[in-house]
């Protein structure tokens, strides 16, 4: 394609841009408002994953033994859950060792003299915080396990309040992408509308399909383009700020810093283009035909 | 040039417009298709530029079977032909310069040739002082004049006008049918459906007389009508 015919092609966009700003700007409008929530969810979410993380890896899998297990039981229970596929680390805590740190806990004096109550014990770490339970459940089958303890529970909960906000984002997301592309392709129809005379001379003096095609393509994706780089701009300010108003007021929870995001927001840019593509070829279609 | 065989076109809902139409232009020649209101010229002339399909037959152009033609051909055979309408068809806000420079964008031609080309097509139609002009600036003729550069401007081997002097007084329509003469004394081959009775008497070219979609009359050196 020749330079001038690009040239023709972003003049021709920007002159219905500017006929058409009412539209144009609640296209842009559209497009940002879809992918700031759609933003906002995605933050939200891969924080949450982040924060689960920090808290998994604090979770461990505590398998007491039974009393009578000796020397070599004790040999065989840590070779075999070592064994089970997703264990990372397993560490003995002998009798002697847990009441050492119960003492610790509580404080030597109260517990002077008294028979040691607490059993031998495994801690195990998993690789995948999702495997938690299952782990736990093979161990327990293992013989010469009493009981098997671990953070019930909290971890599950925390998996499905992610799974739903996943949804949840996804589900305003399709929404509100429907709504963008609704409303470009009606923004690209009034631009078509007013220049059906121009398309239909074009037609009769050879103009490919194409050719006429293009500059109306690119209104759209110039509209999906600026809405989408108002949505990064939104989101880059807000979680910036959010980032700095966590740190200081509640450090112990660690949020991602906002320069790990900077590759989303190419993406965040290409999607808004496609929207706008996607929008201006439905309206185009119909009227191609001459 | 042209040819076509058995060309029948019935509308959608049943109107028979054309019926059996077997015709052989040859490239130079000069052709008048008259005929009443609704005898088909319009028809005939949407059929050579693939604007409608026939229902049957099948139409040549330079040897190429337009029938047949691919949707994306059309714009390339469209580019060998000039078409003129009663109406002109001018964009209002560009300029006869870019009104004209327009049809040669759109075959993405490198604007050193726009530069060369239109200037050229604006000076043969007349119009060369009226380049600046806006359409609307200009008189009925002077804007047909507009819309015969821009069919001259990517030099066509064939224009094609549909009543072009519909819209004009008699000593306009004259002028302009004069121009197309020059075209055609040039090498272009022009075929012009029309009403005008004095114009086609004057000129004595070939004439083919449609009615009710039927080819009645096929005549060299002919007048509008025989009868009367
Ligand atoms: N798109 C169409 N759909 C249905 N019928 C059509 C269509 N176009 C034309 N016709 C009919 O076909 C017949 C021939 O029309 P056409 O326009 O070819 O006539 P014409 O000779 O150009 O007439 P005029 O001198 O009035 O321009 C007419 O009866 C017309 O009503
Ligand atoms: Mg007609």
């Amino acid at each position: 394609m020749r330079l001038r015919t690009f040239n023709y092609f972003f003049r021709e966009a920007f002159i219905s841009f500017a006929r058409n700003r009412w539209m144009s700007l609640a296209s842009i409008g559209a497009v940002a408002s879809a992918l700031v929530i759609f933003g906002s969810f995605l933050l939200l979410s891969v924080n949450f994953d982040h924060i689960l993380k920090d808290v998994e890896s604090q979770v461990e899998i505590t398998a007491y033994l039974e009393d009578a297990a000796d020397g070599s039981s004790i040999a065989r229970l840590n070779a075999e859950i070592s064994s089970i596929s997703g264990v990372k680390q397993i560490r003995f805590v002998s009798k002697e060792a847990a009441l050492e740190e119960f003492k610790q806990q509580v404080g030597k004096e109260l517990l002077e003299g008294i028979d040691n109550p607490l059993p031998n014990s495994f801690r195990i770490k998993v690789e995948n915080p999702q495997e938690v339970a299952r782990v736990a459940g093979e161990v327990q089958k293992l013989q010469g396990i009493e009981e098997v303890k671990y953070g019930k529970g909290v971890v599950e909960k925390l998996f499905n309040i992610i799974y739903w906000v996943r949804v949840l984002g996804l589900a305003v997301m399709a929404v509100f992408a429907a709504v963008s592309i609704f409303i470009i392709s009606n923004t690209i129809r009034l631009t078509v509308f007013a220049r059906r005379r121009e398309i239909n001379i074009m037609k009769y003096i050879g103009a490919t399909d194409w050719f006429v095609r293009w500059p109306f393509l690119l209104e759209g994706m110039m509209l999906g383009f600026i809405g989408s780089s108002v949505a990064v701009g939104i989101l880059a300010g807000g979680y910036s700020y959010l980032y700095n108003v966590v740190k200081l007021n509640v450090p112990m929870i660690s949020l991602i810093p906002a320069k790990e995001f900077y590759d989303y927001a190419l993406g965040f840019l290409a999607i808004g283009m496609s929207l706008g593509a996607f929008g201006s070829s439905f309206s185009i279609r119909r009227f191609l035909h001459v | 040039m042209i040819e076509t065989y058995g060309v029948t076109k019935i509308y959608p809902g049943g109107l028979v417009a054309l019926k059996d139409i077997n015709i052989k232009i040859s490239k130079g020649e000069f052709v008048f298709i008259v005929g009443p209101s609704g005898a088909g010229k319009s028809t005939f002339i949407k059929l050579l530029f693939r604007e409608e399909l026939p229902t049957k037959g099948q139409i040549f152009f330079n040897g190429k079977n337009i029938t047949r033609m691919k949707s994306r051909e059309v714009p390339f055979l469209r580019r060998r032909i000039g078409i003129v309408f009663q109406d002109f068809r001018l964009l209002p806000e560009k300029t006869v310069y870019e009104n004209v420079a327009f049809a040669m964008e759109v075959t993405e031609a490198s604007s050193r040739e726009i530069k060369k080309r239109v200037p050229y097509v604006l000076e043969k139609v007349g119009l060369a002082d009226k380049a600046g002009a806006k359409p609307s600036e200009l008189s009925g003729g002077e804007q047909q004049r507009v819309a015969l550069a821009r069919a001259l401007v990517n030099n066509p081997d064939v224009l094609v006008a549909d009543e072009p002097t519909g819209n004009l007084d008699p000593d306009t329509s004259w002028e302009i049918m004069k121009l197309l003469n020059e075209i055609n004394k040039r090498g272009t081959t022009v075929v012009v459906a029309t009403h005008a009775r004095e114009l086609v008497d004057g000129m004595r070219k070939r004439v083919l007389q449609l009615d009710k979609g039927a080819l009645v009359r096929d005549e060299e050196r002919g007048v509008y009508s025989n009868e009367a």
